[in-house]
């Protein structure tokens, strides 16, 4: 019995780790669109992190290096979009498809020599916590420090636009770009802000699956997962917690269906594969079903170019 | 202390207008000031600079005669120059408290004390943590107001305040400026309101084409005084003659007409019958949402009824579409101007294309006449003089009596021999009124007929040959115009009867 037990544990632990990609772009993605700009590069911007970070590792041999570094290099893609967006006035979501596609094509050139070679192995943290306690353990033992960070970030993100200043004047910028310039505040300053944090959150979601998830470079590595991230924090009415119940649902369903698969279950493959897209809107749409306050969290600005009158 | 604003030969000139002409005004407090002008007279456009969102080409703003520099509006809030908007800049997803905190440096717990303290002494009731998206326009506008108590402003500016307040609204505003001005706050009211400005201001400067063109004491000034100023000619008065139709020919006649509406909020029209003669103006009376909407929107066609229950010159008309109706030279001007008549985001000219009809020869294979369609808009702006005589201009760039001229222009260039209007001058200022009166007495002489559904009984009795009231989806008899009174319009409107 206790075996199961453990099982089950290892097997939650499996789910916590694939979910972290998606926390941490979606959370990132969050603070952007809150802020009224709607990013569509997310995809291109984890790809980009997660072939920076390989490659960093490669060449300094470095996990330190490699994790910053993927993180900067989210940041420097999305200043891209940030000055096309804010200060060129460019369509918000034509500039963040280009940005999907910008994204994939460079981190394949980028990628090619790295074809094959072996990751480094990224140090876990308590485990040996994680062996001597069946079930809790393997739950809450053994992992990366990213993935703890992953997990505290919903309720820092959520506490940072509830309770500071800073989360306030964010909500006010999507609310109404216009009426909070009126109010004196540097509307483009804190879109940039915000675009250039999504940006860092991608790069560093994408160095969590080319560093520690599969360590290793395979072209198209992130297979969509920008994609799900976009739609969780609209489908979790950009609720960080919310975002966090998405992404353990989608990764749940889809470690699960995964054993459904290898138990050789007499259900189409591609029915089970469709399984966590389908699952995790529906949770989703009726978890947030309160349209009163689904509208008090909608950016009302979101994806509205917004430029100051002179 | 004393306040004293002074703003010293403001000039602010955008692409083909000059907004601000040397602008030169003095301010006191202890006084309530009033800045009156037409649409467009360039008001707006001097308070933006006072408040730091627009930047002046030319001239100076003194506080207590100290240059002060408003480049952006964070400058005015320094200077304790405090400014409500005509459309709200609030946050309405925010809470009232989120709202007010989000620019105030104090800390939550004073700062909430400092705002239940503001509340109790203007007698204010608002609920500070509920999203400003739940607020009544009147509660928006107290907590724009409470935003600038709370830095203790000096001066006070209200840009149209009342344009969106209830009666009862505006007397409590009314009252609170009043408080405001003998705590020592300057304040400016910016307004186009003739019958405001007398109640509650001491000096008025008139504003007309960017320009200062007086100032005066309140009690020096009448209505018809400033309106005067205000659009710089004496307006005439003008009244329709009554003309006899007995003998002119029949051109409308919409017989027992009934209207079934499966939506709960629309109203259902009963029974209608009326006749219209050549040449005749029938205005339709009545407190809005007694069945206006669906009665216009049957004769424009956007409601297709039985198709012999409206003959239009001896046509069967009511199955056909407004399209199909305008082939018949028939003619609409629809109640809300930037919805249901243009489209704000299209040029004017794309506009005036809109409204093709199949001898305009607008489009040719599928194609658009650019070229055509210009002449044609052009020839529409200089008729009905819109001041513009761009017609790329992009239609929300028009102020609303501009608007309504360009699309009362579009309609009536094709010379139709119906024209139907809803509300033509509703929210318009005194010129713009007269303008469109004046056009609308004009097509009566031509022998046009129209058809004036309006909530605004002096513009019936003044242009309507013969009116009737619509109560709760029906008509009233129809009376001639000169045995109708404003007393007699009241009472059936109220659902009473004369006899």
């Amino acid at each position: 019995m206790s075996i199961d037990l453990n099982f089950i544990g290892i097997l939650i632990g499996a789910i916590m780790a694939s979910s972290v990609p998606l926390i941490l772009a979606a959370s990132g993605e969050l603070i952007t669109e809150r802020s009224g700009v709607l990013n569509l590069g997310v995809e291109g911007m984890m790809i980009i992190g997660a072939i920076s970070g390989f490659a960093l590792m490669v060449v300094t041999d470095n996990l330190f290096f490699a994790v910053v570094g993927s993180m900067l290099s989210g940041l420097i893609i999305s200043l891209i979009f940030g000055l096309l967006t804010q200060s060129l006035l460019t369509n918000h979501v034509a500039t963040g498809l280009a940005l999907t596609i910008f994204g994939i094509g460079m981190s394949a050139m980028i990628g090619k020599n790295f074809v094959g070679i072996p990751g480094k192995e990224f140090p876990l943290l308590f485990i040996n916590l994680k062996e001597s306690i069946p079930f809790l353990g393997p739950i809450f033992f053994g992992h990366s420090i990213i993935l703890y960070f992953a997990f505290g970030l919903p309720f820092m993100t959520n506490y940072f636009l509830k309770k500071t200043k800073t989360g306030l004047i964010i909500r006010a910028v999507g609310d109404s770009p216009t009426s909070a310039s009126n109010q004196g505040i540097n509307v483009t300053l804190v879109r940039y802000s915000c675009i250039l944090y999504g940006g860092a959150m991608c790069g560093l979601a994408g160095a969590y699956l080319s560093l520690i998830y599969t360590p290793q470079w395979i072209e198209n590595m992130t297979g969509g997962r920008g994609w799900i991230a976009l739609a969780l924090v609209v489908f979790a009415t950009w609720s960080p917690i919310k975002v966090l119940i998405g992404a353990l649902i989608f990764g749940g369903i889809t470690i699960l269906q995964l054993h459904m698969q290898a138990i050789g279950l007499r259900i189409p493959v591609q029915l089970l594969s469709a399984l966590p897209y389908i699952m995790t809107i529906i949770v989703l749409v009726v978890i947030s079903r309160d349209s009163r306050k689904i509208k008090l969290n909608t950016p009302t600005s979101l994806g509205q170019i917004f430029y100051k009158e002179k | 202390m004393n306040t004293q604003l002074k703003v010293s030969k403001i000039s602010k000139i955008y692409p083909g207008c000059i907004a601000n002409d040397k602008v030169s005004l003095e301010f006191e407090s202890g006084k309530i000031y009033a800045l009156l002008g037409e649409n467009g007279a360039g008001k707006s456009t001097l308070v933006k600079i006072l408040s730091g969102v627009v930047k002046p080409d030319e001239g100076k703003v003194f506080l207590n005669n100290e240059s002060i520099k408003l480049n952006s509006p964070l400058d005015a809030k320094k200077n304790n120059i405090g400014m409500v908007f005509q459309h709200f800049n609030l946050f309405e997803t925010l809470s009232v408290f989120e709202n007010l905190s989000i620019d105030s440096d104090k800390k939550d717990e004073d700062l909430r004390v400092l705002v239940n303290d503001i509340l109790k002494k203007y007698n204010f009731k608002i609920d500070l943590d509920i999203p400003v998206l739940n607020l009544s326009a009147g509660q928006k506008q107290k907590v724009e107001i409470i935003r600038c108590l709370i830095r203790n402003p000096k001066v006070l500016i209200m840009d149209e305040p009342t344009s969106v307040l209830t009666e009862q609204e505006t007397d409590d505003l009314f009252i609170s400026l009043k408080q405001f001005s003998k705590d020592g706050i300057l304040i400016i009211y910016i307004t186009h309101k003739l019958k405001e400005v007398l109640s509650l201001c001491d000096e008025v400067a008139v504003m007309r084409k960017g320009k200062v063109v007086s100032v005066s004491n309140t009690i020096d000034e009448k209505i018809e005084s400033l309106a005067n100023k205000m659009v710089g000619e004496n307006l005439n008065t003008i009244k329709k003659k009554i003309n006899n139709f007995k003998n002119s020919e029949e051109i409308l006649k919409i017989s027992n007409l009934n209207f079934k509406s499966d939506d709960p909020y629309e109203t259902n029209l009963n029974n209608l019958n009326l006749s219209l003669k050549k040449g005749e103006c029938l205005g339709i009376a009545g407190i809005s949402g007694n069945g206006q909407n669906e009665l216009f929107q049957i004769l424009s066609g956007e409601i297709i009824t039985e198709g012999t229950s409206i003959m239009f010159r001896n046509k069967e008309i009511g199955k056909l579409n407004p399209r199909e109706r305008r082939e018949y030279l028939m003619a609409f001007s629809p109640e809300d101007r930037i919805s249901q008549a243009a489209v704000p985001e299209l040029k004017i000219y794309e506009n005036v294309a809109l409204n093709n009809f199949k001898s305009s020869n607008f489009f040719e294979k599928g194609l658009v006449n650019e070229k055509k369609i210009k002449e044609h808009s052009k020839k529409i702006l200089s008729n009905f003089s819109v001041n513009t005589d761009n017609v790329e201009l992009k239609s929300q760039f028009l102020s609303g009596g501009n608007l309504q001229k360009l699309i009362i222009g579009r309609e009536l260039i094709t010379s139709p021999e119906l024209l139907v209007c809803f509300n033509p001058t509703w929210g318009l200022d005194v010129g713009a009124i007269n303008y469109i009166h004046e056009t609308l007495i004009q097509i009566n002489e031509q022998g046009k007929s129209s058809i004036l559904i309006s909530t605004d009984n002096d513009e019936l009795l003044k242009l309507s040959d013969r009116i009737c009231v619509i109560y709760k989806g029906k008509l009233s008899k129809i009376m001639n115009a000169d045995t109708v009174t404003a007393e007699k319009l009241g009472i059936l409107m109220g659902g009473g009867s004369i006899d």
